[in-house]
């Protein structure tokens, strides 16, 4: 196999993996929103089924929640599944996943705000929407940037999981060029795919940062 | 500038979703057909892509091997539409009890699994083989004793040293078994020195002898014997039975023997 | 009319009785200061009075219509939705942290609510947001942000802030204590232009000659009860065994 095709067909891969990422980004960060946020009202009952959420999917390894969420509806429900299942499942489990350790995130920042603020606001008129869409949530956005950014990264090199459930993005296709051309050269290839895709990654964020930079 | 991105991003995001869209239609014209034809109008091959000469992925990025070649021209005696899907392998056994591949196809290995799946006729003459450096000394079998021994997760070669009936006795004897995920990586810790020999099939031993060149050496003497079968899930007999006649054809037209010869096992393959 | 009467109100925090039986009123362009120790209750009547806490017992009302009156259980039934944002509006409250949203500019701490709140044209409020900005000295100011100014400015965009929403009355709940002396003086003199132009004013400070200087009426309060409630002068020369000790503590320094 020729470097550009190796080239060509891990890009193909690469893209599929991207795909992971963006669709999770997309999903996780409001889904995660929202838990944090139905946390802060303290309903006992919700409460209780958010905390045992978040302790499960951070106490129990992605891998095996992809093998839940592909292969559980089969053996649960006896339920027959489509191959186009596979990239659902993977979308599923990776937001769950994902949004459990975004609800945290959003839940430390979201605490670490002074209570002035929504005194403030509160005395201003603006309603709890208003007070947490328009002074709260960009303040917490600041605050908790550098700890989300590294979890995204960390998302970018967990695409790679999704294989356990035959998803074959762009770490598997490595691997399988590698059985074949018995070398080494592919995982070269997929360390510097991921680190130029972590490098737009902290590049962007450290823009954003820079963008917010303006107040303390 | 921040429109081209957008639009790269929006385009990724369409992409990697419409490709799951297109699978679902294709899935729903089989179901549709399922009322009136036989279930398997796609035929969906389970298989390990990182296990030449069986399977693997070609210099065009497309999926080849004999078992996957075998399998098309099963699909286009039957007139079926073939499905390639690549699989964890450790995962091989809840893909085919879901449903999710008709049948594993990978150089799969009978011996010891007997009772597990329901099985075509054996089509391979395997053995188990070991691979050291050239330079080792180690000249067959009883020169293993006291060295470490690397052999794949979950593979025929590892159950064969593991089991009382089968070389057990012999893997007491190496100073270590050591359990490793692709060949890649058992390969560079031969080179490397950290390990000392590595059990495999024979069919791989040879392919990845012959492109990595010299450095190595396949032991004269072999762990086993044993053959390749395909295993469909326990119980699917119908399937397995129209495999079987389509293979038995392609046997006698002499499309087995041609495919046998252009993947260089010739000498394994049972014809008759 | 008086813009705010409080009739009663009692507030405790779990067992702890932090208001007793407060009743007191203001008139229009009336200026009342309360003073009193720590934890006398001061700043907790002010956030009753703000709605930021809600009171146990007792009712508030402004400009003669109730934000709380006594329910038929003798529980206190607030105002709600519409009406009890409309009752925000007629109260103003500058706090000893400022509170400044700091992820908003000078110009937009001040003009975001009355747009966004009060649904006032930004042509408008821009224009009263910058006559604020110059009688609080700080027309220079505008497009800054709160981190970029000193405690003193921050504090008077605050005020600018409050009276912004054109309140009928504005609370201060030690407004200077954040402040180092001279910070405070600039605080100072704002309040007592605010007192000129008859702005009705509930003060909580620990600024005695101030208090004593710009007040019409001041309140001394102790252990969750109103001690005394008279005109300045008489407070100071009053006879009491409590309002003497603590305002001792002052003559002293």
């Amino acid at each position: 196999m020729s470097f550009l095709t190796m080239l060509q067909v891990m890009g193909n891969g690469m893209i599929k993996s991207i795909g992971i990422f963006l669709w999770t980004l997309l999903l996780s960060l409001p889904l995660g929103l929202l838990i944090a946020v139905i946390r802060q009202k303290k309903l006992p009952v919700i409460t209780q089924i958010i905390k045992i959420y978040i302790s499960l999917m951070r106490g129990t390894p992605l891998m095996l929640q992809l093998l839940v969420v592909f292969f559980g509806p089969f053996y649960l429900f006896k339920i027959r599944l489509s191959d186009g299942y596979r990239f659902i499942a993977v979308l599923i489990a990776f937001v769950l996943n994902y949004a459990a350790y975004f609800a945290e995130i959003y839940r430390s920042g979201i605490e670490s705000m002074p209570i002035g603020q929504y005194e403030a606001a509160t005395v201003l008129g603006y309603s709890k929407t208003q007070t947490f869409l328009k002074i709260i949530l960009p303040q917490v956005i600041k605050r908790i940037f550098p700890a989300l950014t590294n979890e995204i990264i960390t998302l970018v090199k967990d695409t790679s999981l999704a294989f356990s459930i035959a998803y074959v993005e762009m770490f598997t296709v490595a691997k399988q060029i590698a059985a074949k051309e018995t070398t080494m050269l592919p995982f070269v290839i997929a360390g510097v795919f991921y680190y130029v895709f972590n490098f737009l990654v902290a590049f962007v964020s450290e823009r954003i940062e820079k963008k917010m930079d303006y107040y303390r | 500038m921040k429109k081209i991105w957008a639009l790269l991003l929006a385009a990724i995001l369409a992409f990697s979703f419409a490709g799951c869209g297109t699978e679902k239609e294709t899935k729903q014209d089989t179901e549709d057909n399922t009322k009136t034809e036989s279930e398997t109008t796609e035929f969906k091959v389970g298989f390990d892509a990182e296990y030449p000469p069986y399977g693997y992925m070609d210099d065009d990025g497309s999926y080849t091997g004999f078992d996957l070649e075998l399998a098309a021209a099963v699909c286009d005696y039957w007139g079926w539409e073939i499905k390639y899907v690549p699989i964890d392998w450790d995962s091989k056994d809840n893909e085919l009890t879901s449903g999710m591949i008709d049948c594993i196809w990978s150089g799969f290995t009978i011996n010891g699994r007997e009772d597990d799946y329901t099985w075509s006729d054996p089509y391979v003459e395997n053995s188990q083989v070991v691979v050291v450096a050239e330079d080792s000394g180690i000249d067959d079998l009883s020169g293993l004793a006291g060295k470490t021994v690397a052999v794949q997760a979950d593979s025929a070669a590892l159950s064969l040293l593991q089991d009382e009936e089968g070389q057990k006795e012999l893997a007491d004897t190496f100073g270590d078994l050591r359990e490793f995920g692709d060949y890649n990586t058992a390969f560079a810790e031969l080179m490397a020195g950290t390990v000392d020999a590595v059990a495999m099939d024979i069919g791989v031993a040879k392919y990845q002898l012959q492109s990595r060149g010299e450095g190595y050496k396949m032991l004269d003497e072999y762990l086993n014997e044993e053959q390749y079968g395909i295993g469909f899930r326990k119980g699917d007999t119908e399937l397995r039975d129209s495999v079987q006649e389509a293979i038995d054809s392609l046997k006698k037209d002499g499309t087995f023997d041609q495919l046998a010869e252009k993947y260089d096992i010739s000498d394994l393959v049972i014809s008759e | 009319m008086n813009i705010l009467n409080i009739e009663h109100i009692s507030k405790s925090f779990d067992d702890l009785c932090v208001l007793k039986d407060i009743s007191f009123s203001v008139s229009e362009g009336e200026i009342v200061s309360i003073i009193g120790p720590s934890g006398s209750g001061k700043s907790t009547l002010l956030r009753c009075a703000t709605m930021l806490e809600y009171v146990d017992k007792g009712t508030i009302s402004y400009m003669g219509q109730p934000m709380c009156r006594m329910g038929s259980d003798g529980k206190p039934v607030y105002v709600k939705g519409r009406e009890e944002k409309e009752m925000r509006s007629r109260y103003g409250l500058v706090f000893q942290n400022f509170n400044l949203f700091p992820h908003f500019s000078v110009l937009k701490n001040i003009m975001d609510a009355p747009v966004k709140v009060q649904k006032r044209s930004t042509e408008e409020v821009r224009k009263q947001a910058y006559e604020l900005l110059e009688k609080m000295g700080l027309k220079d100011k505008a497009d800054a942000y709160p981190c970029q100014l000193s405690g003193g400015q921050q504090q008077r965009v605050s005020i600018a802030r409050a009276l912004a929403m054109q309140p009928k009355i504005l609370f201060f709940d030690e407004p200077t204590s954040a402040l180092d002396p001279e910070l405070t003086i600039e605080i100072l003199k704002v309040i007592r232009q605010l007192a000129a132009e008859k702005m009705t004013m509930v003060i909580v400070t620990h600024e005695m000659n101030f208090a004593k200087e710009v007040s019409h009426k001041m309140i001394f309060m102790d252990k969750g009860v109103i001690v005394e409630e008279t005109t300045p002068e008489e407070l100071f020369r009053s006879d009491n065994e409590r309002t003497k000790r603590f305002l001792g503590q002052y003559a002293l320094r």
